[in-house]
Formats: structure tokens, sequence, C-alpha cells
């Protein structure tokens, strides 16, 4: 069953709609039980690449094989197998949590004997079993989001599409989201495919795969691409930055700029020589800056460094 | 039986969740109900004033369009749901799921005919109650003329359905689809006795030998006539529902159609 360890295999895919080449050329491997992240700005083409693996759309040219199976030919009999959630809500709002849940499972075949125990189950590891007769339109946006997840799995799927699960969710829902994903996929042990743009959501990630403009750009386990990096990220923090960019890049070399921080790649351990250029530019600027700290990369460094 | 229960469970669950969505929206079922009393009793008096012949009835002839009336409505209103499915985003749940295009259209289609059967049962039990209609009638077909005409409006439905992306076009669906349906159709008045032109065009029309199979039921029994001979009106809707169900089914497996319900951001 598990041949080589692989359970998607993404083979040169390429997709076009009309003039517009959504993705050109995308390969890459997900192991079985991983968790696969993959990441991009809007507009990347993350969701044509799940919607082609979860067999909604077909590849323009290229091979996509799930758990063996090709989702040209096998379209139905990888559905049986993968659950898939989207950005935004698919539940009927008009329908109560265990309605919505039971419909998704019968979809599947399954009947309401097993499906109920299952309901109780999933509503149970979302803690949401309270929640079961309530009609999904009265539930909050994260609670929907979680009944979303639990209808992804109502049928036991061995591999799991999560499409930016988190949009547009708060701060403490979002963590909450996550904390039930890992418990979940830690408990079932299945394999789970995250797309974001949130990239610090990646890093827990056992390999994620970076794709800009229908590209690939980069993959790998999220620790190897930043130590690749082997650098340190400088931040200085002013609401002038704008004015003052041009003599800290003289300094510091090309950096990255946001409304009022700028980025800059500074090597490791080198310290005593950063404090001395950062003196100078506390000395020209001091009333001007807000901050200045050193950190280490994390993958939105990596990702923005690599595609800007 | 493993395999026949896996194919019919996700019909009878499309089936269940449209029945359970119909029992919420009581005004839905009660338009069921007073929408076609209106006609037969406001359409229904004031056309039989204008008629001058004793020995007929108005209220008699035009008891098999309402019948008709209730049959089109609950279907294509349960077909058009698909449509509100496509916009909220439903749709997504069904399609994700191990059925082919042609038994998610199959299964819509079914829920939308049981639901305009419960329906226009629940009419037929005003109309008995009021002596509309009375046990003289050939129950036998009027069962099977209701089942028929229901699966081939859920059909018509299906069509529309396929080719609406948004329910903001259901005024345009009312006017060039169910008022011309219905009114041309011999449930207001013999096609006989229309100009030739929108004769042939009630001719064409499905609904016309679904009514027609009505009135085999409920006037023929009483001494008045249909319009064409009933096995003539049975085959005509059974072929219509059958290309119904295969253009629907062809248009909603085009990517480009379906590729619309599952949004992507486009590149800046």
């Amino acid at each position: 069953m598990q041949k080589n360890n692989r359970a998607i295999v993404v083979g040169d895919v390429k997709k076009s709609f009309g003039k517009l080449v959504a993705l050109n050329s995308l390969s890459f491997d997900v192991n079985y039980g991983d968790f696969f992240g993959l990441l991009g700005p809007n507009g990347a083409g993350k969701t044509t690449m799940v919607n082609m693996m979860a067999t909604i759309t077909k590849p323009s040219a290229g091979k996509i094989n799930i758990l063996g199976l090709n989702t040209e030919t096998d379209s139905l009999a990888i559905r049986r197998k993968i659950g898939l959630v989207f950005q935004d809500s698919a539940l009927d709002r008009q329908l109560t949590v265990e309605e919505n849940l039971l419909f998704a499972g019968a979809l599947h075949g399954l009947n309401s004997n097993f499906l109920k125990t299952k309901i109780n189950e999933i509503l149970k590891l979302f803690e949401l079993n309270d929640r079961k007769k309530d009609v999904v339109g009265t539930l909050s946006g994260g609670q929907r989001r979680a009944i979303d997840i639990a209808r992804g799995l109502i049928h036991e799927p061995e591999i799991l599409f999560l499409d930016e699960p988190t949009i547009g969710l708060d701060v403490l829902t979002r963590m909450n989201i996550w904390r039930f994903i890992h418990k979940l996929q830690k408990s079932r042990g299945i394999t789970v495919v995250l797309t974001t743009h949130y990239l610090e959501e990646a890093e827990s990630c056992d390999n994620v795969c970076f794709i800009d403009k229908g590209e690939l750009i980069l993959n790998g386990k999220p620790e190897r691409l930043i130590n690749q990096f082997n650098v340190e990220i400088l931040e200085i923090e002013s609401l002038e930055i704008e004015d003052i960019y041009p003599d800290i890049m003289a300094i510091f070399g090309q950096g990255k700029l946001d409304y009022k921080t700028a980025y800059f790649k500074v090597e490791k351990d080198t310290k005593n020589l950063i404090n001395e250029d950062l003196a100078i530019i506390k000395d020209r600027f001091g009333g001007k800056l807000k901050r200045i700290s050193i950190r280490p990369v994390n993958l939105n460094d990596v990702f923005i460094w690599v595609t800007t | 039986m493993g395999n026949y229960v896996r194919f019919l469970l996700p019909i009878y669950a499309v089936i269940k969740r449209d029945l359970i969505k119909l029992t919420r929206q009581k005004g839905r079922l009660l338009s069921a109900i007073i929408r076609p009393l209106i006609w037969l009793l406001v359409i229904g008096s004031g056309f039989n004033a204008m008629i001058d012949r004793e020995d007929e009835n108005y209220f008699d002839f035009i008891v098999p369009g309402v019948v008709g009336m209730s049959i089109l409505f609950g279907a294509l209103l349960g077909s058009l749901s698909m449509v509100y499915e496509k916009e909220t985003g439903v749709m997504r749940m069904i399609l994700v799921s191990p059925l082919t295009h042609k038994r998610i259209i199959f299964a819509k289609m079914c829920a939308a005919s049981l639901s305009a059967v419960v329906q226009v049962f629940m009419l037929l039990v005003v109309l008995f109650t009021f002596g509309f209609v009375d046990f003289s009638i050939d129950f036998s077909i009027l069962f099977v003329g209701i089942v028929i005409l229901a699966i081939a409006c859920s059909a018509l439905g299906m069509l529309v359905a396929s080719f609406s992306e948004t329910l903001d076009n259901f005024a345009a669906i009312m006017n060039f689809v169910i008022f011309p349906v219905f009114f041309l159709s011999g449930s207001l008045y013999p096609i006989q006795s229309l100009p030739p032109l929108l004769r042939n065009i009630a001719e064409v029309n499905p609904y016309t030998y679904g009514v027609d199979i009505l009135k085999h039921a409920i006037l023929v029994p009483n001494g008045m006539a249909a319009d064409f001979p009933l096995l003539n009106s049975v085959g005509f809707l059974l072929i219509f529902t059958v290309i119904a169900f295969f253009i629907s089914s062809w248009r909603f497996s085009q990517e480009k159609v379906s590729a619309n319900w599952f949004p992507r951001k486009r590149r800046k």
C-alpha cells in the first residue's frame, strides 16, 4: 500500500485558464503521515494546485498521483480517501451541526449509526459537543471553521487538504484551530496538506514547498531552509523609515522594507561589528529610531528573500 | 448489498436534507397551498363569470391546471435550490464526495420531485375538503401523472439551474421560464382554442403534456376532454425528462462551469 512512502506525487504539472498560466511545471512529493505546507502569496496557485489534487479540476499537462491513484482516471476512488476543507465555509447555515455532518458522511455512503458515533468523537476533539444541535448560522467564525474541518474528516480520509484554514480568523481562534489540527494529526497520523500565506503557521510542517506565480521556488524541511540562510535578521523600526532607509542601506546593503520597518541580512556572530555600524546609525538618526533588534531567520524571511 | 447501500445512501441523504429544509420553510409550504387556491378562486371565478354556458363549469376545468401549478412551482423551486447551493458554497461539499455528476443531478431531481409530490398532496387534501375534486376521479392516473409531472418539472428546473450561476436572475427565470411554461400549457384554457403560433409553442411545452395527464385523471372521468391521447403525453414527458437529465448532467460536469464554484484568487 505505502509504496515508496509517497502519498502524493505531483509530476511536472501545468494548469492554464485560457491564456493565464496558473501553474507551470510544478513537481513535488508528499510522504505518508507528513504535515506538508504548500506556501505562497495570494494568487500563487496554491488553491489551483489543491483543486487538482482533490480531483475537482484536471491538470492541463503533467500527472498527479494520490495514494497511488491517478487524479484523471480514478477521481471517485481518490475522493473516497481524501478530505478537503475550503478557504470559506461549505456548510449549510440553515442546518444544524449534526445535520451537516450526517449529510457530509452520508454522501460518502456511511450509515447514520456509524456517523453518530463519529460525530461525537470529532466534536469532542474540537470541544464543540455542546453545539451539535445548534444551527450552523448561529456559530462563530472560528466554530464554523472547526466544523468545516470536522466535515472534511467525517469519512476518515487518509489525506486531509486544508486550503487556508485560518484565513480571516482572529489570532486566538487561529491558535485554537492549529491546536486541533496538530492534535488530530498526532492522534490519527493522517497526511495533512496545508496551504497558507501565514508562513509562521507552516514552521511546524515536516516539509514545505514555496510557490510563486505558479512556479516552484523552494522546497524542503523548514529548518533546513532556514539554516541554509546562515544569517540573522536586523530589524530597524522607525516611523520615518522610508527617509532614512537609503543611508542605512549604504551600511548594511540591500534590505527589505515594510511601512515602518527595514530588514537586513547580517552575518551570524558578528555582533561587535554590527554594534559599531549601529552606533553610527543611532548617532545620525537617534531620535527617529523606535526599535533595533537582531533575531534568527524565520520562514517569512526565507520566502521574502527568495521571491523578491 | 454493501455497494447497493453505498449507491443509495448519498441519494437518500440529498433527498432527506432537502425535505428537512422544506419542512423548516413554512412560508414555502403555505404558498404551495395558497398560490394554487388563489388561482382557482380568483381566476376561476372571473373566467366562470365570463362563460355563458350552463353545461360547463370553469372551476372544474381549471382544477388540473392548479394541481399542475403546485407541482410545477414545487419541483422548479426544489431544483433551483441547486443555484442557492452553488452561491453559498454548499455545492462544493457535494462535489468533493465520491459521486458522479449524473448521480448528483439524479439525487437533486429525486429530492425536487419528492418535495413537489409532498406539496401537491397537501393541496389535494384541501381540494378534497372543499369539494373541488371528488372520488369520481381516476386515482391511478392521477398518481402516475403527479409522479411523472413532478419528475419532468424537476428535470426542467435542473436544466435551468445548471445554466444559472446566481439567484439574482430569479425574476428572469420566473418571467422567461415559469410563467410561459404555465400559461402556454392548457392549464387555463384548452390549447385548441389558442391562436396557431401559441398552440404550436404549447405543443412543444412538456408541461402541457403533464397537465394533460392530470386532465385524463380529473376531467375525463367526469365527461370532459383532454388535449392528447394519454400514452402520447406520458411518452412525451418521459422523453423530455431523459433529454433534460442528460443536458443538465453534461453542463454540470463541465470543468469551466464547476470551477467557478471553487473560487481562486487571481494573480495581480
